[in-house]
């Protein structure tokens, strides 16, 4: 995980963003898209265990 | 006294007693919105006739002697996210501008049931995201009064309705409560039905509610959740885990000073604090909670995005886009990542009755442009944790700070009891607030 690696995946996401919906709604949500961008590398980047279940809804506990 | 000032467990009494009748309230908090409506925005529909029926149907049955529930002959505002059969229901959106339920919410079912009066719907930000609603901080109404449940604070800090319903999924009860000087209650994930309320993010989205004391809030959860409990009496000083690290690092400094000084109020008054240090993947909690959030939000709109996306604000626009480019393995991983959030947390709150720690960054900040950070308030809706907010004192600029109290799954009864604690030790006034007007945003 390093700094060039989230600037080219951040890099990538904005650029299919522009191919998906122009450049010109580009300029509206890049700060958007960047910002999740950003979160999906560093999700992305922290080490789990094989056998970390998901949250899909997490009912925590009994009524 | 005024009715409209009453909290919901006096206007209770005083019903039962025959001082005032459900109308007498209802038309004082009519007048009360009509006189302060043009000021503070909070609600995009009222039917006053049916209002009038409503409250009239709920006076015939208290002169009869028939209370249906802790809540009878009590008006409440409904966030205009809620379903309500014949009544509009925006969202905050163009798109839904003239759009009519047939049915009730789950939630407004229940409180009908319980014969409380649906006194109309509340501003919320564009389908309770960021874009703002016009309403304004009735503290000072060149400031925000925080949102997305924007309308709901406003209403309940000004005196418009002695309760009203919320959505969070970020911040938005929570955050808003505390910058408008009430509380305010996010239950535990699922604790409360979300049927009936537009989604955002399924697995975030969380029913709430203001009201202006404690005491009241306890009702309120008994009648929606079902599940009337006695609000357990604290004989001995709760064991309270004091937050900081993440919370200090990102509160402005006036904000921290308060919480220190309450901390040491509460300290005085023999309340046990130890400092809980956060696991090392709490500072996951802004990355994970932004991609479900960005994911599920895309999911939810996707359809009505491919054919009205211009009538979507730029703000929920780019936030959708951004969601449908993540991978689905991100969002599972997200989710892992939660789980692991979540029993990090369980641990830690294995030794304490609660946490404490700010209920906002900041004081409710100015201009109306924006509704201020859930930076404090997403780790609960992110692991669905139950949190709630009591006024604890004021900043420089006189606006109000909340305290938030953190629990375990399921023990809302125990965090009412401990913030009542609080609430009677802190001494804020329960007194609805008459608008403050200092200058143009």
């Amino acid at each position: 995980m390093s700094e060039s690696d989230e600037k080219e995946y951040v890099s990538m996401a904005v650029e299919s963003a522009r191919q998906m919906w122009g450049n010109e709604e580009l300029k509206k949500i890049r700060e958007q898209v960047e910002r999740t961008a950003k979160a999906v590398y560093t999700v992305s980047n922290y080490p789990l265990e094989a056998e970390t279940e998901p949250v899909i809804l997490p009912r925590l506990k009994e009524k | 006294m005024d009715p409209y000032m009453l909290t919901v467990s006096e206007a209770i009494r005083q019903i039962r007693e025959g001082t005032i009748t459900p109308v007498k309230l209802a038309e004082s908090l009519l007048n009360r919105i009509e006189k302060l409506e043009p000021t503070i925005e909070a609600w995009v529909t009222i039917h006053s006739e049916r209002v009038m029926d409503e409250a009239e149907k709920a006076t015939k049955e208290a002169e009869e002697g028939v209370y249906r529930s802790s809540l009878h002959g009590i008006p409440v505002g409904i966030k205009d996210i809620y379903y309500t059969a014949g009544m509009r229901t925006t969202m905050g959106s163009p798109i839904y501008s003239s759009f009519i339920p047939d049915y009730d919410a789950e939630t407004v079912k229940r409180l009908k049931n319980a014969g409380a009066v649906v006194l109309g719907k509340t501003e919320t930000t564009e389908f309770a995201v960021h874009d703002p609603a016009p309403t304004r901080n009735p503290w000072n109404t060149a400031h925000t009064p925080g949102g997305s449940s924007s309308g709901s604070a406003a209403a309940v800090s000004s005196g418009m309705c002695p309760i009203a319903l919320g959505s969070q999924t970020g911040g938005s009860v929570v955050r808003p409560a505390s910058y408008c000087g009430v509380v305010g209650v996010k239950p535990t994930y699922d604790l409360l039905p979300r049927d009936g309320v537009f989604p955002l993010s399924w697995s975030l989205d969380h029913v709430g509610f203001f009201t202006r004391s404690v005491e009241d809030a306890a009702l309120v959860l008994d009648v929606l959740s079902g599940i009337e409990k006695p609000v357990p009496v604290m004989n001995v000083p709760p064991r309270i885990g004091l937050l900081s690290g993440y919370f200090k690092e990102n509160a402005v400094p006036e904000v921290w000073t308060g919480f220190e000084q309450t901390v040491g109020t509460l300290w005085g008054e023999g309340a046990n604090f130890t400092d809980v240090s956060l696991p090392d993947s709490f500072k996951l909690v802004p990355d994970v909670h932004r991609v479900i959030m960005a994911v599920e939000a895309a999911s939810v709109h996707e359809d009505s995005f491919r054919t009205q996306r211009d009538d979507y604000r730029d703000y929920l626009k780019g936030f959708i886009s951004s969601g449908l480019l993540v991978p689905a393995s991100a969002y599972l991983r997200a989710q892992r990542i939660r789980r692991i959030i979540l029993n990090d947390l369980l641990r830690l709150l294995k030794d304490y009755d609660c946490f404490i720690c700010p209920a906002s960054t900041d004081p409710a900040p100015k201009g109306l442009e924006w509704t201020g950070s859930p930076a404090f308030n997403a780790p609960w809706s992110l692991t669905g944790l139950p949190s709630m907010t009591v006024p604890m004192g004021f900043s420089d600029e006189k606006l109000p700070l909340g305290l938030q109290l953190i629990g375990r799954p399921y023990s809302e009864h125990m965090l009412f009891s401990i913030a009542s604690w609080c609430e009677s030790r802190l001494g804020f006034p329960r007194r609805p607030i008459d608008p403050i007007t200092k200058c143009e945003p």
